[in-house]
């Protein structure tokens, strides 16, 4: 671990520097800590176990019932977050992940319900919260008398979260609140709404504050339940905010600063949605086996097959990876680091998008009955599309890894810059930042002298997978550096070649977990003990050498020009212009 | 109302195919092995707290001690029962492979003389030595009746005579005794009107639940706070000695797994007859 906790892994990596110490040693639990989440794993059999039938019900139904939803109050399922003193469990990151993990095996909408809570609609308060309102509101919260829900999408703004129209206007000791809220988790039964609206003057973009708006108050109304494609037993509704007079002491951090409230709130959130990912990709690997072993075709088990090895294999290697990936953040966040956002955005798109391949494969394993209502696989694949849209698109969360990540080496660049028009002016400065940033190119170049341009302490078993790290790395930097010197501020807008970046950003940053977890497994088993996540870590590091090596050979060659006017003419014509008639 | 339940960590039942037998067949290893509480044990703890609570209100008005024979590691076990409802647990230290139902009904009956119980409630069997005898033996060493296989237990005005109802196959056996008594259960005590005690309101009814209640993650922070004291079998004065010894174990056969599947019952009872040869 590194003493300054305001490195970024991933940050650093742009610049060439890989910062090992932030992601060695593996994260783990405190073993006390590791009882507790057993017994929570055992105690979750019993509430949810016997539930099969009635979640498959519900999900016809589109709604649990509320009695259920008392059920989980009772259990003790909305204070997993919150401090012993206020009544919750006071849970960690990283064990507040792995519950969430454990609920996703029954059940989607559960987990959402439940994640909507803890991961986002109360954040706010515990991040940002005076202990007065901690003090009012956690009690309830913890029980689940309050349920929470996070209100920040509109109607008219959803990934531009900045574009907000609903409106706070300060009137004596009150705000008053108005505006819609559209597709609220929870929104049916919360009764403690974290809420974002515009504070600042109309051309004001993006100054907005949050609020702690208690359902309550008068003018506070909901829709009716939402009628969607998956998670379909939790409740999504619209919130009306009509003229609430929102008491002063309920303000959210600072006024004005409410984006920022926002995204802090969304990137600590983010293990959640990621716990309960790989708890789907458990559950399913799990019913794919099962299925494999039993069904028989040409006389023997399809799990003899060689087609169906590859998808059960694969299945097996993006779950290591996700679950390194979302263990790593959360342990990043427990051990107090700053600055996890672009990491913490990686495992949520890493994680999503794995879990969507893997219930893809084992519907395919499970053949016809895969397709049919009776069996479990098309509902947990209807549940997990929307993990790829809500809390950040995977779209957007891969221009903002790129452009943050860049970050730093674009201030140097800049820095660069203005050296180089003052250059006359005050020589012996230029000359230094100058001569700095030739010898990290010159090193970068040639991988000479780079002190932190290897990995030290990973076992010699993973050092082919090492040595391929470094030398992405090493491309990485040059080729971050090159594309920022071509475009420079304009990289904003030249979202072909962010993501590009951004995807080999995803996979150096999971095949940096990959290792570490597989390290951290040599450690403590040997390497005998380790073979299984050694040949895990081996396969990864193939799979993703193979991605950004075409990655990186597209940056320079490649038909983003001719793509996007293809994309020009189908907007022109309205519709696809050839036919065969 | 105090209780005292004995109770085991035993392999998941459920995972049995991980059960190995040391190469020389003197002993099952537990490398690898899930553990859980016994089931039976479980419906002990259960019939337990219904006994000692008010269960339309949730509440304590009892007290029941867990008590476990066996290694260390069995506080996790004993954590499970707390965080279900008990108030404390004991753990007698010992190596799995020096006790037997002997060993251990001497060591709950020198528990049992330190804590005077009310009752002692206990499962009639645990699913990994499957003896069926430590209920009985305890009873013995103790002086105390025993009722086995209880299935509904209600108590008196006064909470010392207990009206039960044994589970038997041949029927219900009705049977009234006065405590301190040495009671065994069986499946049926996990009925949502198997336990009356004079607090729970008699028209309440338990959810059905396989394998009792549940703990919750209020009950597992409070678990953690909750006693457990550490106890040896020499420091309680036991100085029983095993029994029963093994002589080798095996395990059973593995089965084809192969179905067949028949079109009438004549044809069922003649394969029965001539290929499983079981008629």
């Amino acid at each position: 671990m590194v003493e300054d906790k305001t490195t970024s892994f991933m940050r650093s990596l742009c610049m060439g520097e890989i910062e090992e110490d932030v992601l060695l040693p593996f994260p783990q639990m405190a073993e006390s800590e590791q009882e507790t989440l057993r017994d929570i794993a055992s105690a979750l059999s019993g509430l949810l176990g016997p539930r099969e039938e009635d979640f498959r019900a519900w999900d016809r139904e589109g709604e649990m019932p509320s009695d259920f939803i008392d059920e989980l109050k009772e259990f003790g399922l909305f204070g997993l977050v919150i401090g012993e003193a206020f009544g919750g469990m006071g849970l960690g990151n990283m064990a507040y992940s792995r519950t969430l993990q454990e609920i996703a095996r029954y059940d989607a909408s559960v987990a959402v319900t439940v994640g909507a809570h803890s991961s986002i609609g109360m954040k706010g308060l515990l991040l940002y919260g005076t202990d007065e309102q901690k003090k009012r509101f956690l009690p309830e919260l913890a029980t689940g008398e309050r349920v929470a829900a996070f209100c920040l999408t509109e109607p008219g703004s959803g990934s531009d979260a900045a574009s907000i129209t609903t409106t706070a206007v300060r009137d004596g000791d009150h705000w008053v609140l108005n505006g819609n809220k559209l597709w609220i988790t929870n929104g049916g039964f919360a009764r403690f709404f974290t809420v974002f609206a515009k504070t600042g003057d109309a051309e004001q973009r993006g100054h907005m504050s949050a609020f702690i708006v208690p359902r309550e108050l008068e003018g506070v109304s909901t829709s009716a339940h939402e009628d969607k494609m998956g998670i379909r037993a939790s409740s999504t509704t619209m919130v009306h905010f009509d003229d609430v007079r929102v008491p002063a002491e309920n303000l959210l951090g600072e006024e004005g600063k409410g984006f920022k409230v926002a995204m802090h709130i969304l990137n600590s959130g983010r293990t959640g949605l990621g716990g309960g990912s790989v708890g789907a990709m458990k559950k399913l690997i799990q019913l794919s086996t099962k299925q494999a072993t039993e069904r028989k075709q040409f006389g023997k088990p399809i799990a003899e097959y060689g087609l169906i090895k590859q998808k059960v294999g694969h299945m097996v290697v993006e779950c290591y990876a996700a679950e390194a990936a979302v263990s790593m953040v959360a342990g990043l966040v427990d051990a107090g680091y700053e600055e996890y956002a672009v990491e913490a955005a990686i495992s949520k798109v890493f994680t999503t998008e794995a879990l969507w391949r893997t219930a893809d494969e084992a519907l395919q394993v499970a053949g016809g009955n895969g397709f049919m209502r009776e069996f479990p696989y098309e509902r947990v694949l209807r549940d997990c599309r929307i993990n790829r849209i809500f809390e950040g698109t995977n779209d957007i969360l891969r221009l903002f890894v790129a452009l943050t990540a860049m970050n730093d080496v674009a201030s140097q660049l800049k820095e660069l810059s203005s050296t180089m028009k003052g250059l006359l002016n005050d020589p012996i400065k230029g000359f230094g930042v100058l001569s700095n940033y030739a010898m990290k190119h010159a090193s970068l170049q040639t991988n000479l002298g780079r002190p932190k341009g290897r990995f030290t302490k990973l076992h010699p078993a993973l050092s082919e997978e090492a040595e391929g790290f470094e030398t992405a790395t090493r491309q990485l930097a040059l080729a971050v550096d090159r594309v920022l010197r071509k475009h420079g501020k304009n990289i904003i807008g030249k979202q072909f070649a962010s993501r590009r970046l951004a995807d080999i950003m995803i996979d150096l940053f999971v095949l940096a977990c990959v290792l570490s977890r597989a390290h951290a497994s040599i450690e403590a088993n040997g390497e005998e003990g380790a073979m299984r996540e050694i040949q895990i870590a081996h396969v990864f590091a193939g799979q993703a050498r193979g991605r950004i090596r075409r990655n990186f050979r597209k940056i320079d060659n490649n038909d983003d020009e001719l793509i996007k006017a293809l994309a020009d003419g189908a907007f022109e014509d309205g519709k696809f212009a050839w036919d065969t008639i | 109302m105090k209780i005292l339940v004995p109770i085991k960590r035993v392999a998941d039942p459920d995972n049995a195919n991980k059960v190995k037998v040391s190469a020389d067949g003197t002993q099952v290893t537990t490398e690898g092995l899930e553990w859980k509480m016994n089931p039976f044990d479980e419906w002990a703890l259960e019939a337990a707290l219904r006994l000692t609570e008010d269960g339309a209100a949730k509440s304590r008005v009892g007290e029941v001690v867990l008590v476990s024979v066996g290694p260390k590691e069995a506080v996790a076990t004993v954590r499970e029962g707390l965080a279900k409802g008990a108030e404390r647990g004991v753990i007698v230290e010992g190596n799995d492979n020096d006790l037997d139902s002997n060993v251990i009904a001497a060591a709950l009956a020198a528990v049992a003389k330190k804590e005077s119980p009310d009752l002692i409630v206990m499962g009639k069997q645990t699913v990994d030595g499957d003896s069926n005898v430590a209920g009985t033996v305890l009873a013995d060493k103790l002086g105390w009746p025993i009722i086995n296989y209880a299935m509904r237990i209600e108590t008196s005005d006064d909470g010392k005579t207990f009206a039960i109802k044994r589970d038997l196959d041949v029927g219900v056996a009705s049977v009234k005794v006065t405590g301190p008594v040495v009671i065994t259960v069986s499946d049926s005590i996990l009925h949502p009107e198997s336990v009356k005690n004079g607090v729970t309101p008699a028209d309440f009814k338990y959810p059905e639940a396989e394998g009792g209640r549940y703990a919750s993650l209020k009950g597992i922070m409070q678990a953690k706070k909750k006693p457990i004291a550490e106890q040896t079998l020499s420091g309680l004065g036991v100085d029983a000695k095993r029994t029963v010894t093994y002589k080798k174990f095996e395990l059973p056969p593995a089965r084809s797994g192969q179905t067949t599947f028949v079109e009438s019952v004549e044809e069922l009872v003649e394969k029965l007859r001539t290929e499983a040869k079981v008629l």
